[in-house]
């Protein structure tokens, strides 16, 4: 978590390639607008908030194809689309990583077993 | 008299706590059984139970599904067997499930959360 920022500038400065890096204090004012119904740690948490995704720990490149698809119709839910139409590439990528950064709850199936 | 009245209360407190039990089986029911989940889960290792796995064309990570929200599951099964939600391999998947898979799916999955 103390790394958290540490990496997300890291990150983000790989990223700058083709575009400015947003600075970390405005990737977390337009985070704020997904407080409402993904938390402000990303974990979705409450029982209300059970019909959305836990973003906390995600893949940064799969919240920026979700991002995308939804930009672009690909993928639909008319709350999402209104949320990243105006959203431009780079904010689509820092808002993925900074919400790929924070302490999960999401786990990969690598140690499920079979069985009972 | 007096053991009947008693005998009457008993069956009626034993009946509400049946209907209590009853209730509270109901509950988990409208959700789905995460054993039944678990055992399906069995083919979605393949590709999200191997981390770092990328989706080829257009290349990115399969999410973490492990420990996601149940609601948000059931409606991202339902959308991919339907169609609504654009995935050839997810869709193919999704079609082979049904509705209460998808429940025991989601119940199993939401249940193991880091």
């Amino acid at each position: 978590m103390k790394f958290a920022p540490l990496l997300l500038v890291a990150s983000l400065g790989m990223s700058a390639a083709h575009a400015q890096p947003i600075p970390l204090e405005k990737v977390k004012e337009k985070a704020a607008t997904c407080a409402a119904c993904h938390g402000a740690d990303g974990n979705s948490d409450t029982p209300a908030q059970s019909q959305y995704p836990r973003l906390a720990g995600q893949y940064h490149d799969y919240l920026a194809r979700a991002l995308h698809e939804y930009k672009s119709g690909g993928r639909k839910n008319p709350i999402m689309a209104g949320m990243a139409a105006p959203l431009s590439d780079t904010e689509i990528d820092a808002l993925s990583r900074y919400f790929a950064a924070m302490p999960s709850k999401l786990d990969d199936l690598s140690r499920h077993e079979q069985g009972d | 008299m007096t053991r009947t009245t008693s005998a009457c209360a008993l069956i009626l407190l034993t009946a509400a706590f049946a209907a209590s039990a009853f209730a509270a089986e109901a509950i988990d029911a409208a959700k789905g059984d995460a054993k039944a989940g678990k055992a399906l889960v069995y083919t979605c290792g393949g590709c999200h139970g191997v981390t770092g796995y990328m989706n080829a064309y257009p290349n990115y990570h399969v999410p973490r599904i492990g420990g996601q929200n149940y609601d948000y599951l059931v409606a991202a099964l339902t959308e991919y067997k339907t169609g609504q939600r654009n995935h050839p391999t997810m869709h193919a998947q999704g079609e082979s499930l049904s509705d209460q898979d998808i429940r025991n799916i989601a119940t199993y999955l939401s249940s193991i959360v880091k």
